[in-house]
């Protein structure tokens, strides 16, 4: 009988002389993979530009329908990103995300991207909406230069959709 | 015309002779990729999109007999190269293949050509979603391109056509469909090409640029987002949009439009098909002209005037207040004490409850539905007597039909006529323009004309003479009356004393009315300088009408041009003082709106309720009025000058918070829905009248009318007070008092059809069939390359009432009022020209504003040289009225004897002077300093 019992807890004990995998979150977070789906970001150029050049693509391929985006056009003295037309209002659900990844797959210009952030929690609902200036990086933190075609500002250009930023 | 048999890749069918390559292969479900063919305008093969192979059966030059081959099948010859499909008539036994390698080379040829220059910027491009190019692309095109990107050229973007089309030179396609649009169906020739090659590009060639009442339809018709509107621009993505049927109440014509929607907010307007009315067209001030539904300055919430301000307060406390009044008022000095003002723009249903309420409640008929100003016309009421036949379509009229139009500029009133007339013409209509001064439509005219200023009735008692001379009364296929003293009246003028009056030939004359006379169809169309030489006008271009026997048939009759959206409309439901709905004549007639403004001085009247006109705008006796008045109720959109002297200020829903039906000019019923939530706390007009009638009705008002059954008999006025006939009095309902419970403005419209001689039969659920609506959009893939261009009608066509003399079999009047002289004992003729951009409050926060011309006087260049005026001067006009100061423009176009002053404009009213819809003038320049 005693034999049975240590049988079954065999297991059990094997495991008391290895490390736990259990982190003592929120004091320890776990590094999550590369290519983790978390909270999203609006990006910038290297230069400070926003990429985001509103054209709701994100939002037409959000199944969640979790994205509202309201276009603008730039002016000469007041040009946010390049080309015509920028995203006055970027907004996202983030209760309605499922976290798909759709949006950063449709941005023509690789603007909105899902990052690594994952701690989403809000004590009202209203709270869960995230707004433009909560999605973009630092006018410090942009990459990438934009391409040539794009800088022409005196002709001002629209972004090409297929080339690769 | 016949049929002719036709094979598209191996199929069969037989098309209409005539029909071109890409219409007839459509016909039978195939479709060949079009750019610059459109089903509108003339083909012109530019952009080679629809090649195709065709082929014709070899001809024996002997027998001229099809050859036929060894199997017993004729020989088809095929055309050495691709033919335009958009270019090439069918033909008998013609053999055509949409989908050869060689056509599906061109095809992919032609796209890959299309797009080395094309900047694709879909992701930033308003027609991204609906647009041709993109659709073609996918569905003809090549799957990538061998042009280096960097190559491409890169253009200035965007370009100002005008103030409100933007074009970008790289999307453009020069398909010429924009300049086509404007050169062949608008009649506008602004817009032309530039330079040659890469350098390519549309511009504008009018000052100001894009100068056209049409521009945006260019927007739509552009198989490329090369022409954006400045209103749409960088809105929203189409694909989010949701479309809301609408009725345009903006002008008489009533256009089907979609306000396109973004959750609750208006993104753009587009047409809505439909056949009857608009096809597939809307005019600028409909498409631009609708941002007043989201501005900032509406009225959201009730307000009370305590302690000389005016006070937000609550509906409850608002419409007791409203109803505590007029019920003292109505208690001490009877009903008839009260007044009651309702603007053209409203629905049927409001404009009826607002009567029945004002009729039944208070027993007052002082109504109307004009401002009250001495230049208001006399109601119209022939446009409806005669208005055109049930049935008819200016679609689908043409060859042997005649339109007059007769003091009228339809640009300006009515835009979108100038659409429907010019495809008429197209189709081998005549048109005869006649008028005081050259108007834009002349230049389609096939007759044009001018009458001496004022002597309108004249050119048209002559038409009358040279008429009754030719065929007498045979014609007159109505019951009428009145025959011995119109036989009378005629005698009395020659043609060619009419000729010398009015200054127009009268060979010319005659020719008009013999042109008239054989005319299978004919149709009247008169406008606000007609109907400001009085009633009398309207009356002798229905008995016009009646002697030509161009009445009470389809295609045939009056279209009276009124202001706003639903004139017609405010007329069938009776808001005038002197007939009840449906042209019913009252015994006794209540005060009109001319008569109200000194009664309330006089402490006649003492209690007036406003629904969305401004009359202290304009007036300064309605605004003195308004000021000694006891108690004023404003239901309104805005806070306007007359609602800043109400007493109670109640905010109305605009056309986009409600349903409603609107009669248009050809008095068509329309119904329009409802395309956002209220906005504020405003309601609807009819539940602000329910809600007073509810509150009267719990202080226990007793209900003043239902004591004489039948006051008046239903004849319509015709020669009024004048050898009436008989008439039949049939019985106008009168309402029973009511409960006030309409859930609905359906329940309103069923009780409108019940009641409102005409109307019956005009439920909301048989104004939702799309019949004939057009055929726009139903045909196989159309959307694939009209794309963006307007929207299928899928929610009714509206329906159109039968003229009363179809309706009711009453006789008309045919006597007519003698001609008075016109006294002369000042100068010049003021005549008011309306302005399609003026001072309607409706235009507030559109891009139309800025188009929206500062006062002046207009005068020609004789007069400003016997007065020794230049353009620019101040000059200052005196008639019996008083005076005004103005700065003068001369223009070639005013005809000498005239002073040309534009109508209701902002912040300007020439009340001052005119002491009626004519009024004569002097004019002198003011020499400053
Ligand atoms: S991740 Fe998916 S659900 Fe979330 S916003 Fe992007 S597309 Fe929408
Ligand atoms: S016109 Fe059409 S194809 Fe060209 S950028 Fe715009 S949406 Fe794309
Ligand atoms: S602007 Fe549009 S409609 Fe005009 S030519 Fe260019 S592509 Fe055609
Ligand atoms: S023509 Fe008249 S009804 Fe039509 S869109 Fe223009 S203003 Fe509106
Ligand atoms: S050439 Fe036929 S559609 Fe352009």
């Amino acid at each position: 009988m005693i034999g049975q019992l240590l049988k079954g807890l065999r297991t059990t004990f094997g495991y008391i002389f290895t490390q736990p995998v259990t982190v003592q979150y929120p004091e320890v977070k776990r590094p999550v993979r590369e290519r983790f789906r978390g909270r999203h970001e609006l990006k910038r150029f290297a230069d400070g530009k926003e990429r985001c050049i509103g054209c709701s693509l994100c939002a037409a391929a959000c199944p969640a329908d979790a994205i509202l985006v309201v276009p603008a056009e730039n002016t000469p003295d007041h040009q946010v990103s390049y080309g015509e037309r920028y995203a006055a209002t970027y907004e996202i659900n983030m209760l309605r995300c499922i976290f798909c990844g759709y949006c950063e797959d449709a941005c023509p210009t690789n603007a909105i991207v899902l990052e690594h952030q994952y701690e989403l929690s809000f004590y009202d609902r209203r709270d869960s909406i995230y707004t433009k200036e909560m999605l973009l990086v630092p006018e410090d933190q942009g990459h990438g230069d934009a391409p040539p075609i794009l800088t022409q500002l005196e002709r001002r250009p629209s972004p090409p959709a297929q080339i690769d930023l | 015309m016949a049929d002719v048999t036709i094979t598209v890749n191996g199929v069969t069918f037989r098309v209409p002779a005539g029909t071109n390559v890409v219409d007839a292969a459509r016909i039978g479900g195939i479709s060949i990729p079009v750019f610059c063919y459109h089903p509108r305008m003339k083909p012109v093969g530019m952009c080679r999109m629809c090649l195709v192979q065709v082929g014709t059966p070899r001809l024996d030059p002997a027998t001229r007999q099809p050859m036929l081959g060894e199997d017993g099948r004729p020989v088809i010859a095929m055309m050495p190269k691709l033919q335009t499909g958009c270019t090439t008539p069918v033909s008998e036994g013609m053999v055509i293949n949409t989908e050869s390698d060689e056509v599906q080379f061109a095809q992919k040829g032609v796209l890959e050509f299309l797009l080395t220059s094309h900047p694709l910027d879909c992701p930033v491009c308003d027609k991204g979603g609906e647009c041709p190019l993109q659709n073609l692309t996918m569905a003809w095109g090549p799957g990538n391109s061998r042009f280096d990107y960097n190559d491409k050229v890169h253009f200035e973007k965007p370009v100002h056509l005008g103030d409100l089309i933007l074009l970008d030179r790289e999307r453009c396609i020069l398909c010429a469909r924009c300049v086509r649009f404007q050169d062949e169906l608008a009649d506008d020739p602004v817009l032309g090409f530039d330079n040659r090659g890469r350098n390519w590009m549309i511009i504008s060639k009018s000052d100001p640029p894009f100068d056209s009442k049409f521009s945006g339809n260019t927007t739509d018709i552009c198989p490329v987002g090369a022409l954006t509107s400045a209103d749409f621009r960088f809105k929203a993505r189409v694909w989010e949009l949701s479309s809301k049927p609408v009725v345009c109440t903006l002008c008489p014509v009533g256009c089907n439009l979609s306000l396109d929607m973004r959750y609750d907010q208006l993104m753009r307007v587009m047409p809505r098909e439909n056949g009857a009315v608009n096809d597939i067209w809307i005019c600028d001030k409909g498409r631009f002209g609708h941002r007043f539904i989201e501005h900032e300055s509406r009225l959201t919430t009730p307000l009370i005037r305590k302690g000389g301000h005016l006070v937000e307060a609550s509906w409850d406390e608002a419409l007791a207040l409203v109803a505590e009044k007029l019920a003292a008022v109505q208690s001490s000095r009877g009903g008839s004490a009260i007044a009651g003002l309702a603007s053209p723009r409203l629905s049927n249903e409001d404009l009826y409850l607002f009567q029945k309420l004002f009729r039944e409640y208070f027993g007052s008929h002082n109504l109307d539905h004009m401002p009250g100003s001495a230049a208001d016309v006399d109601y119209d009421e022939h446009g409806a007597l005669m208005g055109v036949g049930k049935g008819t379509n200016l679609m689908e009229m043409g060859a042997e039909s005649l339109v007059l139009v007769i003091g009228a500029d339809p640009e300006e009133e009515a835009p979108l006529y100038v659409l429907r007339l010019r495809a008429m013409l197209e189709r081998g209509a005549k048109l005869v323009v006649a008028n005081m001064r050259p108007t834009k439509l002349d230049r389609s005219a096939t007759t044009r004309l001018y009458y001496q200023p004022g002597s309108e009735l004249a050119f048209v008692r002559g038409l009358l003479r040279a008429v009754f001379d030719r065929v007498g009364h045979e014609r007159l296929h109505l019951k009428h009356s009145g025959l011995e003293q119109l036989r009378k009246t005629l005698s009395d003028l020659s043609v060619e004393q009419a000729a010398e009056l009015c200054g127009v030939p009268a060979e010319t004359i005659r020719a008009v009315a013999q042109a008239l006379l054989e005319a299978k169809q004919g149709l009247i169309m008169y406008g606000a300088e007609a109907r400001s030489a009085g009633a009398g006008m309207s009356e002798s271009l229905g008995v016009l009408a009646a002697l030509t026997g161009k009445v009470g048939k389809p295609g045939s009759g009056l279209i009276a041009l009124l202001p706003g959206g639903n004139s017609r409309g405010a007329l069938d439901m009776g808001v005038r003082p002197d007939a009840r709905p449906g042209y019913a004549v009252l015994s006794q007639r209540g005060l009109g709106a001319r008569e109200v403004w000194p009664a309330l001085r006089e402490g006649r009247v003492k209690a007036v309720w406003i629904a969305g006109l401004d009359p202290a705008a304009q007036l300064p006796a309605a605004r003195a009025a308004l000021e000694a008045a006891d108690f004023v109720v404003v239901q309104e959109l805005f806070l306007t000058a007359t609602a800043k002297l109400a007493d109670v200020v109640l905010p109305a829903a605009s056309v986009a918070e409600r349903e409603g039906t609107y009669t248009n000019a050809e008095r068509r019923v329309q119904r329009s829905r409802q395309a956002r939530q209220a906005h504020g706390e405003a309601r609807p007009d009819w539940q602000i009248i329910q809600g007073v009638a509810q509150h009267l009705s719990e202080l226990s008002v007793p209900v003043a009318v239902p004591t004489q059954r039948v006051e008046e008999s239903s004849q319509p006025v015709g020669g009024k007070g004048k050898s009436k006939g008989p008439g039949k009095t049939t019985a106008v309902t009168v309402a029973e008092p009511s409960t006030w419970d309409y859930l609905t403005p359906s329940e309103i419209a069923a009780e409108i059809a019940e009641r409102v001689p005409g109307y019956a039969g005009i439920t909301y659920s048989a104004l939702a069939a799309t019949g004939q609506g057009g055929d726009w959009g139903r045909q196989t893939n159309e959307a694939i390359f009209y794309d963006g261009t307007n929207y299928e009608n899928s929610e009714g066509i509206g329906i159109q009432l039968p003229n009363l003399i179809e309706g009711q079999k009453t006789a008309v009047s045919l006597g007519l009022r003698p001609l008075s002289k016109p006294a002369h004992e000042r100068s010049l003729l003021l005549v008011s020209q309306s302005l399609a951009y003026d001072g309607d409050l409706l235009l507030r926060g559109s891009l139309l504003e800025r188009q929206i011309p500062q006062p002046y006087v207009a005068l020609s260049q004789t007069d400003a040289d016997k007065l020794n005026i230049k353009p620019g001067d101040t000059v200052r006009l005196d008639s019996a009225a008083g005076e005004l100061t103005l700065s003068a423009r001369v223009v070639d176009d005013v005809p000498a004897g005239v002073a040309l002053i534009p109508a209701n404009l902002p912040n300007f009213s020439a009340a001052a002077v005119q002491t009626g819809p004519r009024t004569r003038v002097n004019l002198v320049k003011v020499v400053t300093g």
